[in-house]
């Protein structure tokens, strides 16, 4: 089945030729994404440890929760989760479009390099102790100002191979895509508007003060969630279920409404975040009733994706990388299911503040991000490479099997455990005093937070299996080159 | 697509890496001293390598011309 074929428009296009992709800025995005994978899941294990047992955090400042915090959500989304979408949508978009990335080799080395800058710098400022205090947006002004310049390239080039392209229909991956790196671009300009205090000093203020910079940044905070981590992902999903079942999308009319809904919904979800705080009441509602109408076509592309398994339900019992992408779908269709519950304003004064968000966010970073990115790699690794197939079909298994483990673990004792804290902290005895102490619930949490760090630990130790079989499918001889 | 692509990169990292430069100079604090000289340190980096790529592709180009060394 040939690329441009799989969304069933056949026929119109001219006759194929021979197009030399760019491929060494995907296996370089590939390798980072491999890369930063490992390093973000063993922070999150390192904290999940200071949480256990805060003298882990050995005393040093830049070891501290505060600290290496954002480096676990920054490594985690940006690092591995970024450098797997700047890898899946060069490969995408040249294959679908059938042309070599715009904007040649320089262009595409300088995103590559600097990208992997912007992120080193932002993981030394933090541990450094240098933030904006805003989540998902803590790097300062310098570092926001030169990941605008490698952002814009990444538009240029990406759109730029859109309008370029030899194919007369523009797969439905692209728009995905597109619509995750304007947002973005839009997303990050607004909520970083910010006056350093000199030009050699790394503090700045805000733009926003009070209730308009919370509104702000949790419209950006939530858009980051909607796409960078959805939309984005989708477009990749769209590509690979296709591709490693050999079904075409189940229903393309279907893609394009739930793009169109999710693109137009997504966007006025972020209040959700701010329910019973100073901002007025009716955009608090706004929040939920777009939160709760967002379930749709969040369903609607979890049902796209399982449904163009029909007809290849059997490949999941021999192809464990299918296995993966298809799971994430599954974690994709059940986190899209429980945000929505949460932003209801009585279910979210349970649930706000307690780790019920954390395994929430979780449910959807692991299952549906990391899961659909495994999926993607093992496809992309013998494929770039060149060579036959993966190292070892079993290791695939085995990964799967323990990084799925893990994701049980974790999420279900972050369920128990926020649940508790909220009942805990709502509870009144008969005098009308809080029947509990916050440190009592800290203490009730422990055993639930240790559940949550061997859970991590299994999903790291899955990802290192991967690691394994990725070299060895690279340099292993069992891996013979195929005839080219 | 190359050549351009070669300058208009070069002429990017040359800004940014004298910006790192200028930063670096009168830093106030230690972010943006280790900022400033990494983005000089990388351009500079960054411009050798498009230098080598240049170079490269001529090679290239000369030995699938059926050119070789004299």
């Amino acid at each position: 089945m040939s690329d441009v074929m799989m969304d069933g428009f056949v026929g119109t296009h001219a006759p194929a030729r021979a197009v030399v992709y760019n491929d060494n800025v995907v296996k370089k995005f590939t390798i980072a994404t491999i890369f930063w994978a490992v390093v973000a899941f063993l922070v999150g294990v390192v904290l999940a440890l200071e949480l256990c047992w805060p003298e882990l955090n050995l005393g040093f400042s830049f070891t501290n929760f505060g600290r290496l915090r954002p480096v676990h959500t920054s490594g985690a989304i940006f690092a591995f989760g970024g450098s797997a979408l700047f890898a899946t949508s060069f490969y995408i978009v040249q294959r679908t479009c059938r042309t070599r990335l715009f904007g040649g080799e320089a262009m595409a080395n300088f995103i590559f390099w600097g990208y992997q800058f912007f992120i080193v710098m932002a993981a030394l400022s933090y541990v450094m102790g240098y933030s904006q205090g805003q989540e998902y947006a803590e790097p300062e002004w310098h570092l926001d100002l030169f990941l605008t310049v490698i952002w814009v390239s990444y538009a240029v080039v990406y759109i730029g191979t859109v309008l370029k392209r030899e194919e007369p229909h523009i797969y439905v991956s692209n728009w995905f895509y597109m619509a995750f790196i304007l947002t973005i671009a839009v997303l990050h300009l607004v909520n970083n508007v910010a006056m350093p205090v000199s030009v050699f000093s790394a503090k700045s203020y805000s733009a926003y003060s009070g209730v308009q910079n919370a509104l702000i940044q949790w419209w950006y905070g939530h858009n980051a969630v909607g796409f960078f981590l959805t939309a984005a992902f989708l477009g990749m999903m769209y590509y690979f279920i296709p591709k490693q079942a050999g079904r075409p999308v189940y229903s393309y009319r279907l893609s394009v409404v739930h793009f169109w809904s999710l693109v137009f919904m997504y966007i006025w979800a972020g209040p959700h975040h701010l329910h019973y705080t100073s901002l007025p009441d009716w955009a608090q509602t706004l929040g939920m009733v777009f939160s709760i109408v967002l379930w749709m076509p969040s369903w609607g592309g979890m049902i796209n994706g399982l449904m163009t398994l029909s007809g290849a339900w059997d490949k999941l019992r021999t192809d464990p990388a299918l296995r993966f992408t298809v799971t994430s779908v599954g974690f994709y269709g059940m986190s899209t299911f429980e945000g929505p519950v949460m932003s209801i304003r009585s279910v979210n004064s349970l649930s706000h503040y307690t780790d019920w968000t954390i395994g929430h966010v979780h449910s959807g970073a692991l299952g549906w991000v990391a899961f659909v990115s495994f999926g993607a790699l093992y496809y992309l690794v013998p494929n770039l490479w060149k060579r036959s197939g993966m190292y070892s079909t079993k290791l695939i298994s085995w990964h799967y099997w323990v990084a799925t483990m893990g994701i049980v673990l974790y999420i279900t004792s972050l369920w128990v455990a926020g649940i508790m804290q909220g009942l805990m902290w709502r509870a009144y005895d008969q005098f009308g005093f809080l029947q509990y102490s916050f440190s009592e619930s800290v203490n009730a949490v422990h055993p639930y937070y240790v559940i949550r760090m061997l859970g991590g630990l299994l999903f790291l130790t899955g990802a290192l299996i991967m690691v394994y079989n990725m070299v060895m499918t690279v340099y292993s001889s069992t891996t013979e080159r195929r005839e080219v | 697509m190359e050549e351009v692509s070669d300058i208009v990169v070069g002429i990017i990292m040359l800004i940014l890496g004298g910006t790192g430069l200028f930063m670096a100079s009168g830093a106030l604090d230690n972010e943006i001293y280790i900022f400033g000289l990494s983005l000089a340190g990388f351009a500079a980096i960054f411009e050798f390598g498009l230098i080598r790529a240049y170079f490269d592709r001529k090679d290239a180009a000369r030995h699938a011309g059926g050119g070789g060394h004299v």
